[in-house]
Parts: structure tokens; sequence; C-alpha cells
């Protein structure tokens, strides 16, 4: 509740002003806050339509030309880019990076919300402890484990198998992820679990019944931050797939642009947008639950 | 009140540690007195990697096929990436005891891979399994590290200077002829600059490039490095090499920040420059980036002809992991990509003029390929000893010369603080 009260704060100075000369006011406020809002926005933006626009430039036009238009529009460089690499085509960079990212959502999904009802309603013995190691492994920074990591899966016989990406998804060994959900479930009023329990639910039905409903903007939330993050990891897949065959889109796409070699900047440009696709558009579907879900969590208190 | 219940969360540290239990020592080293040609009834699957483009991609994959086809029991996994990410992924590897069997490699990092024993020593396999009379006696000793042959050169290139005619009559003068006096060089970047109006440039300021330090320093008589890897040159002298350019970069050279416009082109690919100098196989990129018919390459400066400054570098070598598990076969996969004259068909080039007799047979190269060869042979009284294997960290010393050359050439630093951060930066790179 405290939260919300400071949010009409920031109305009321305005109130008495706008009784008296409404119109004029508030046109002269919007349009400012218009020109304001459509600058910010051709910045932020100029970037992003940059490489839309130059994905449509022939590949000797970069470097020659500067300029946001393409002097000789063509779509080679999405033709080149579809027919693929070293034989391999392109929808299967596409499909791997889709089951990474699937795989990514769901082995998250399931596991840190278990881990997380584990350390928010489970009195087992050493929990601050576990609870403080699990914050921990927030603070090491990735390149520390890398090489022991590797070690390990190397060891498995699973390097150039998808589970060196995968299975850490499974265990709950993202820590924020668990930390997000943990404090979920911790302002979920335990009643409702007592009264589950009364009614002669185990931990199985108390979990899957009430609290996962209730969890469910903080699932949304690790979901997508969850598929966009492996569709991105860029380090993980370079180091434990070696196949060709098996390379997400972040690797396939480092491929049309070695330096050492000839460059193809056209082509690079063009796949680098069709892999934004995806992740758009799913951000665009879920982004209400995005928010939806940031705003709840800030409302529990 | 609730029944405990074993935590979930526990598991997975469980089987954390039950994978750490179950590490075992990793890497092995590679014998070097073996030899001889694989077992051809023995079933081996060898991992090759390298970096490129999907050019070159495509090259590989028709050369493993016919390698596949006359070692019907040797199958080969053929992996590639960029070149940062190629490193990046390699140094895990090593440190992780995965490399794989056999490996495309950079000249810069051998010192490094070979003095930890990565590398497995080829020396037993020459003349048994391995030909490597077929190369230049001076060439084949860059892949040698304290008389152990660790890796084989694909091709070669040396430093030259290129040229873009299109450039050139867009000005209305004439090329460079090649070989002259440095002075003379910058004279002729200036009265290009000059007949253009400005349109475009002679060149690139060269001082931002290390190599032509070492080209001005081995016209001296000596290199960049010592044989015991330390910096064989002063402060002083460094401070002097950058200044000389203040001139050029006045009036003759593009501005440092029209060079950062057109990045990741270069001023040469990017049309705006008549000359530039650089490694003889960035034929191929160049003609790519500035979409130009054709290109020429001349000999750099030099201040006294009859010195031998140039040098072959290996554009690429091939090694052998001195983990693998078969190195008769990994050898002969490397015989067959060196020496083949049907592996010099299907790259001509790309990787290099090739540096096996036999391969540059079959390459039967034409066009610019053949220009590049043809100016490698006009330069062969020019070519001298290359220097020793490059230090380890060579590459980010030389990328630290480059961000300093850039830095002077923007007027944000001056050629002595310049030199004094070179010789910091050195100092932590060498370990000195």
């Amino acid at each position: 509740m405290t939260t919300i009260e400071t949010n009409p704060t920031a109305v009321p100075p305005v109130q008495p002003v706008r009784k008296r000369r409404q119109t004029p006011r508030k046109t002269a406020a919007t349009v400012v806050w218009i020109i304001g809002i459509v600058v910010l926005t051709a910045v932020v933006l100029y970037p992003l339509m940059w490489m839309i626009s130059a994905s449509f430039k022939p590949s000797s036009e970069f470097g020659s030309n500067q300029g946001f238009l393409p002097e000789n529009p063509t779509v080679d460089n999405f033709v080149k880019v579809m027919e693929g690499v070293a034989g391999i085509p392109t929808w299967k960079f596409f499909w791997n990076s889709t089951i990474l990212g699937v795989g990514a959502v769901i082995g998250t999904v399931i596991s840190s919300s278990m881990a997380a009802y584990a350390f928010a309603r489970l009195d087992f013995k050493g929990r601050p402890l576990f609870f403080t190691m699990m914050i921990g492994t927030l603070l090491l920074p990735f390149h520390v484990l890398i090489i022991p990591q590797y070690m390990i899966f190397r060891n498995l016989g699973m390097v150039d198998t998808f589970f060196p990406l995968l299975v850490g998804k499974f265990l709950a060994t993202e820590a924020f992820f668990v930390f997000l959900m943990v404090q979920f479930i911790r302002n979920l009023p335990k009643e409702l679990d007592e009264a589950a329990r009364i009614d002669g639910c185990g931990h199985w039905r108390i979990f899957w019944s009430i609290t996962v409903p209730l969890i469910k903007p903080a699932l949304i939330t690790s979901s997508i931050f969850a598929f966009i993050w492996s569709w991105n990891d860029f380090l993980g897949p370079l180091l434990y797939l070696n196949s060709p065959d098996n390379y997400p889109l972040p690797l396939a796409l480092r491929v049309f642009n070695d330096q050492s070699s000839a460059s193809d900047y056209g082509a690079t440009v063009a796949i680098s947008v069709l892999a934004l696709l995806p992740v758009m558009l799913f951000f665009v579907i879920f982004q209400r639950f995005l928010v939806d879900g940031v705003a709840t969590q800030g409302l529990k208190g | 009140m609730f029944k405990r219940i074993s935590p979930r969360a526990g598991s997975g540290v469980a089987v954390t540690l039950a994978a750490a239990l179950m590490l075992t020592a990793c890497g092995g080293s590679g014998g070097g007195d073996a030899g001889g040609t694989p077992d051809p009834n023995e079933e081996v699957t060898l991992n090759f990697t390298w970096w490129g483009n999907e050019d070159r991609a495509e090259r590989y994959e028709k050369a493993i096929a016919l390698f596949e086809e006359e070692n019907p029991n040797i199958d080969v996994n053929g992996t590639f990436m960029d070149f940062p990410a190629y490193w990046e992924k390699r140094q895990t590897e090593a440190a992780g005891g995965g490399l794989p069997d056999v490996m495309q490699f950079d000249y810069s990092y051998l010192r490094q891979y070979g003095q930890n024993g990565l590398l497995l020593d080829l020396t037993g396999f020459e003349g048994d399994g391995l030909t490597t009379d077929s190369i230049d006696e001076t060439l084949l000793a860059t892949g040698k590290l304290e008389d152990q042959t660790l890796a084989v050169p694909t091709g070669y290139n040396a430093w030259s200077l290129f040229e873009n005619p299109a450039v050139l009559e867009q000005a209305g003068v004439e090329g460079y002829e090649g070989g002259t006096t440095w002075d003379d060089y910058d004279a002729y970047m200036a009265s290009v600059t000059e007949a253009s109006g400005g349109e475009v440039y002679g060149g690139t300021d060269y001082t931002m490039r290390i190599q032509n330090f070492e080209l001005q320093l081995r016209q001296e008589g000596r290199d960049l490095f010592t044989e015991e890897g330390e910096i064989n040159f002063t402060q002083e002298e460094l401070a002097e090499f950058w200044s000389s350019a203040e001139d050029i970069r006045e009036n003759a050279v593009i501005p440092a920040r029209q060079l950062e416009e057109v990045a990741p082109k270069s001023g040469f690919g990017a049309n705006l420059t008549a000359t530039e100098m650089t490694w003889s196989n960035f034929m191929g990129g160049y003609l790519g980036d500035t979409g130009a018919e054709d290109l020429n390459i001349v000999a750099p400066p030099t201040s006294d002809p009859s010195v031998q400054d140039l040098y072959q570098k290996p554009s690429m070598l091939h090694a052998v992991s001195a983990g693998t598990e078969h190195p008769e076969a990994a050898v002969a996969f490397i015989e067959f990509l060196i020496n083949s004259p049907e592996v010099g068909e299907i790259f001509g080039a790309t990787l290099g003029v090739p540096a096996s007799e036999t391969a540059l047979e079959g390459a039967a190269l034409e066009g610019p390929e053949l220009e590049v060869k043809e100016y490698l042979d006009s330069v062969a009284d020019r070519i001298g000893e290359p220097p020793a294997a490059p230090v380890v960290g060579y590459g980010a010393l030389e990328n630290t010369f480059l961000t300093l050359g850039t830095s002077i050439g923007l007027g944000a630093i001056t050629p002595e603080e310049a030199a004094q951060q070179f010789f910091d930066e050195a100092a932590v790179t060498l370990g000195s």
C-alpha cells in the first residue's frame, strides 16, 4: 500500500492550474510532451532503424555510404543469408536457438519455482546457509566457472550436445530467478497454505494448487528473461558446441563477419535483423505480462 | 508443524559434486618420436577446426569430403568460428583438456601454445608421413620452436603496398612505383591528396601499424624483439617513429577521424585512399571491400633497397594437439591439406599463396591471386630470414600500437606520451 501513495503526489500541482485555463495550457503541454517523446524515441531507435535499413544495402556500399538509406536497395543479403553456411540451411540455426530457448524456459520455470518454494516455505536444516550460498553464486563471475564447468561436461562426454546448456537450467542454477520467486512466495499469505494443509494437502499439492497459480507473474517474468538470455547467449554455445549443425544463431552470425578473411557486412546485418525478429515478437507478445509481473511484484508489501 | 521434505534445491549441488568427483587428469603429453602412416583398418574420428567465413567453410567441407573418400576409415568432424571467438574457445579447451585433434593455427599464438606443451611435435613424422621438403626452408622454420616442428604453414604472404587504380584515376595521378625511399612515398601521397583536392587521399598514416615500424627496423638490420623475446628498440626511437609522420598527417593521409567513420572497413577498402600497406593476402578482402575489378600491388618503401627487410609470413599453419589419440591419422590429414594438389585447387591462394610446391601446382593461380604470387616473386631479393616466432602477447601489443597510433592521429596524445604508454603496457604484457 505504501508504494501507491507516491503516485498521486505527482498529479496534484497540475490540478488547480488546470481549472482556470484548461484548454490552451493542456494543448501546449501535450505538444511539447509529444515532440519530446518523438525526439527521444528517434534517438533511441535510430541504431535499430539504421540496421534494418542497412540490411538492404549491397555489401560494397558499407564504408562508402554512411547514410540512413541504401543507394541501391537490394534483397540479395537476405537471399544469401537464407542459403545458409557450408551446406547448413539457416532455418537450422533458428531451430537450434528455439530448442535452447524453449528448453531454458521450461527448465527455469519448473526448477526455480520448486527451489524457491523450498526456500520460502520449508523449514529444513541449514536453510539460511544454503540460501546464502545460493545468493552467493550471484556474485560469482561467470568467467571463474568456465573452465571447471567445461572439464566436468567434457568428462561426462556432453560436449557438442545441448545438455551443458540446458542441464543447469533444470537444476535451478540461476540464482536470480530462484531469488525472485522466493521473494514472491514469501509475500503470499501463509494462511492459504495452512488452510490447504488442514484440507489434507501435502507439499506437492500446496505447491501445485496454491503457490504456482499465485506466482504466475513471477513465472512469466522469469520465462521472458530466460528466453531472451538464452536466445542471445554467445559464450555458452561457443564453448560447448562444436558441430556447425548444432550452432544457434549468435554463433552463425559471427561466421558471416570474420575479419581475417573477407567480411560480408551486408549478410551480417541481414542475419542480425532476422535473428532479432523472434525476440522482438516474443517480447511484444509477452511484454504485457512482463509489465504486469514487475508491477504486481512492487505492490506486494 | 510441517513435515520435513528433503530439499529439492539440494539435488543440483549433489549432481555437481558427483560430477566433480568423476574428474580425471586431463591432457596428455604427445610423443615426438612417433612416425608413420595410419592403420587403414582402424576406425578413426578426427576433430578439425578453423576460423574463417562461410566461403572458407565451403572450401574446407570439399577438402574434407575428398580426404574421407581417400581414407574411408577416417571420419573428420569440421568446426569453425570467427577469429576472436576461435581463440576464446581454444583457450578454454586448452585449460580444460579438450583441444581438437587438428587445428588451423595462427603464427602469433604458436609460442604460447607451443611453450605450454599443447602441440604435438611433428619432427618424427617429417619424411615419414609428412612431406616437408616441398616447402621453402625459411618458411618451414616459422612453424618451429626450439628445434621442434609444431606446425606446418599452409601458405605465406609478405608485407606489401596496395594501389587502387580507380581512385588514382579519380585523382588523375600515376601509381606509386614502389620500393623508393620513405620520403618519396610521403611526397607521393601528398601529391595524390593535392591533385584530388582532398576528395581522396594518397594513403593511410603508416605509423599506426607496428609492421611498418618493424619494416623500418629491419631496414636497419634488427627485429622488433630479440631472440629472447625482449623489446629491441627504445622508447625514444618509438616516439621518433610516430613523430616522423607529423607532416603527412597534416597534408597527405586520410584523417584519423574519417577512418573511424568508415570502420570496420579501412580507408583503402572504402575507396578513400589510393594506397595502403598491409599483408599481401588482403587482396581478396580488399577486392570485396572496394568493389574494384583490379588492384595493383607493389613493393613498400625502403631506406636501402639492398637490405633484406621483408620476410615470408605464414598466413596460417596447421598443428596437431598434443593430446590427440590418433597422431598418425592427424598427420595424414595435415599432409593432405598442405601438399595435395587437389586441396591446392580448392583453396587457390585464399589461405595465402600455397607454401607447398605440389599444392601450388594444383592451385593454378590466376587473376588477382596470380598477381599476388608475382608480387612475392618480384620482391624475392628483399625477402630475408623471418624474425623469431612472435612473443606471447604479441597480438595484444599489435593492437595497443594501433590504438595509440589512432589516438595520435586524433590529436588526443603526443608521440612521446604514446611511446611511454606503449612501454608501460608492454612491460605488463611481456611480464618483465
